[in-house]
């Protein structure tokens, strides 16, 4: 689903490079790195924000300046969640998740019936059907994140990329938020990538990870927690 | 139809309303059909327009400020937009271009003076990003453009300053008949344009990462409202005098009213409610005439300030 070759990563001068990565459909992987190790610029890449700077980079066959250029196209394949989704004044919960339908609506927004639906769908599947009608600006962090996976969800795209969804929340919001993605990916042809600081959870639920440290990132898996954190810190 | 649908019907309707009621206020008696023409076209007409697009524009304006800066005290009398406008013109009126003192070049320099300052605001928005810094700089920059007009009219001719000051005072009694179709196309133009934009201004309510996570042209969008932006607070400007809190106050009253995010309903409440309030100001203002004249901005001020402060209070 997203391929990495020679890939340069960095905003405006490269920070490091990936030369050979493939992440799978199916599966979802935990980015971990210490601060200030790239996580963000390595996510915002992959967001087709900004581009890679060289080498190649396709995410489901589309190369990162594609998906920079063309807004319609990146909307439709790549789908982001950011750590904390503030709330909006007057804007309820059911509008919120609706926002993630405007790659498909037509010029003036109009949620067709299967738009609808699909808002519908999303929301039963994560059980949050009490908090439609309530406001965004009224929930607790954690509600706010499971409404935002769901306006996430009903964007419809192969790649799902959340930055450090689970930090302002608590363990059993934690569990929860993964175990909907882990059944989110296993539907459909579809990848997730989460960037994370919570390693027990990352390895409990024994997800890929991919870590970034020295500038380099490396897939790794089954490794115990006291390994990560060797190869986290490492430098060279 | 449902309670939305009511409220937008009964807001034209009294819309309607009470442009036939301003029409009657200004009708005076004449003695010959010519007379009659003339007043028609060159008086109440273009006050009537003026009333309307004026109230509508700049209630437009205020909302896709609103929405680019996300903050609910966005307008483009706080952030200086309207001293802008003010200040190009000052320099046109009394800098000595009295060549240029047309309707081209009255509009021209009013569109250029807003959309500088709509540029200079939005990059000072980049780097403070605390509201009321922001709006500290819109306050400094609307009293260092003031100053500027003052050292100006010390310069300048008393005529000139005369005609500036009446200018600046805010009159929807100066739109001439043949200013009245560049008003309108000023305006039709930036209409549509923001109504190209309903999608994206419901995209932006995320921010503009978000934003443009689904689809959107952030880059081009950010450039169309400044745009429209000056466009109608610029051509308003131009035309009637910096007018104060229409812009501020209406699309607040818009969202509290309709409970929603929904740019497509909210760009049609501040067209019919932002014309019907200044078209009932000025109402007031004819009623009040016989008695004492009143100046728009001063009505303006007097009902929009309070509800500002009032919502300023509610939200802390």
């Amino acid at each position: 689903m997203i391929r990495f070759q020679h890939t340069e990563i960095g905003y405006h001068r490269p920070l490091f490079t990936i030369e050979d990565l493939h992440l799978q459909t199916g599966k979802v992987y935990a980015l971990l790195g210490l601060n200030g190790s790239g996580k963000s610029t390595l996510l915002k890449t992959l967001a087709a924000q900004i581009p890679a700077l060289s080498g190649s980079l396709t995410i489901n066959e589309y190369t990162t300046e594609q998906l920079v250029k063309d807004g319609r196209l990146r909307s439709q394949q790549i789908a982001f969640v950011s750590s904390r989704f503030e709330g909006v004044e007057h804007l309820k919960v059911w509008n919120y998740i609706a926002l993630g339908r405007i790659p498909y609506t037509s010029l003036f927004g109009k949620l067709s019936a299967k738009d609808q639906q699909l808002v519908n769908v999303a929301i039963e599947r994560l059980g949050l059907t009490h908090l439609t009608q309530k406001l965004t600006m009224e929930l607790s962090d954690g509600e706010r994140q499971m409404v935002s996976l769901a306006r996430a969800f009903v964007q419809e795209t192969p790649v799902l990329l959340l930055d450090e969804p689970a930090s302002f929340l608590d363990f059993l919001n934690r569990e929860n938020l993964l175990i909907a993605l882990i059944e989110w990916v296993s539907e459909a042809q579809r990848c997730v990538l989460l960037s994370s600081h919570d390693i027990d959870l990352c390895i409990e639920h024994q997800l890929p990870l991919l870590v970034l440290a020295d500038t380099k990132l490396q897939e790794v898996q089954g490794l115990s927690k006291r390994a990560v954190m060797a190869l986290l810190s490492q430098k060279s | 139809m449902n309670r939305k649908g009511i409220l937008f019907l009964v807001l034209a309707l009294v819309l309607l309303l009470s442009c036939f009621l301003h029409l009657q206020l200004t009708e005076v008696s004449v003695t010959n059909e010519a007379q009659a023409n003339t007043l028609w076209w060159e008086f109440r007409w273009p006050r009537l327009i003026s009333a309307l697009i004026a109230g509508a524009g700049l209630s437009l304006s205020g909302l896709l400020m609103q929405n680019l800066f996300r903050n609910p005290m966005a307008g483009p009398y706080v952030l200086g937009i309207n001293s802008g406008a003010s200040l190009a013109t000052a320099l046109l009126m009394l800098g000595g271009f009295s060549l240029m003192t047309n309707t081209l070049g009255l509009v021209g320099s009013s569109l250029l003076g807003a959309f500088l300052a709509a540029a200079f605001m939005f990059f000072v928005s980049w780097r403070v990003q605390q509201t009321t810094s922001l709006l500290l700089v819109g306050l400094m920059f609307a009293s260092f453009t003031g100053s500027i007009e003052s050292v100006l009219q010390s310069w300048a001719a008393p005529e000139q300053v005369k005609q500036f000051f009446l200018w600046n005072m805010g009159s929807l009694q100066q739109l001439s008949a043949q200013q009245v179709p560049w008003l309108l196309t000023l305006f039709g133009a930036a209409l549509m344009w923001s109504l190209l934009l309903v999608k994206a201004l419901n995209a932006f309510v995320l921010g503009q990462d978000q934003a443009f996570q689904l689809g959107i042209r952030t880059q081009n969008v950010r450039f169309s409202m400044l745009a429209i932006t000056a466009l109608l607070a610029g051509s308003v400007t131009a035309f009637c005098g910096p007018i104060a809190f229409v812009g501020l106050a209406i699309p607040n009253l818009g969202r509290q009213l309709l409970r929603t995010q929904d740019h497509l309903q909210l760009i049609l409440f501040c067209l019919l409610f932002g014309a019907l309030f200044l078209l009932a100001c000025d109402i007031l203002s004819l009623y009040l005439e016989p008695y004492f004249s009143l100046p728009i901005n001063v009505l303006t001020s007097l009902i929009g300030a309070p509800y500002i402060a009032y919502l300023v209070l509610r939200r802390s």
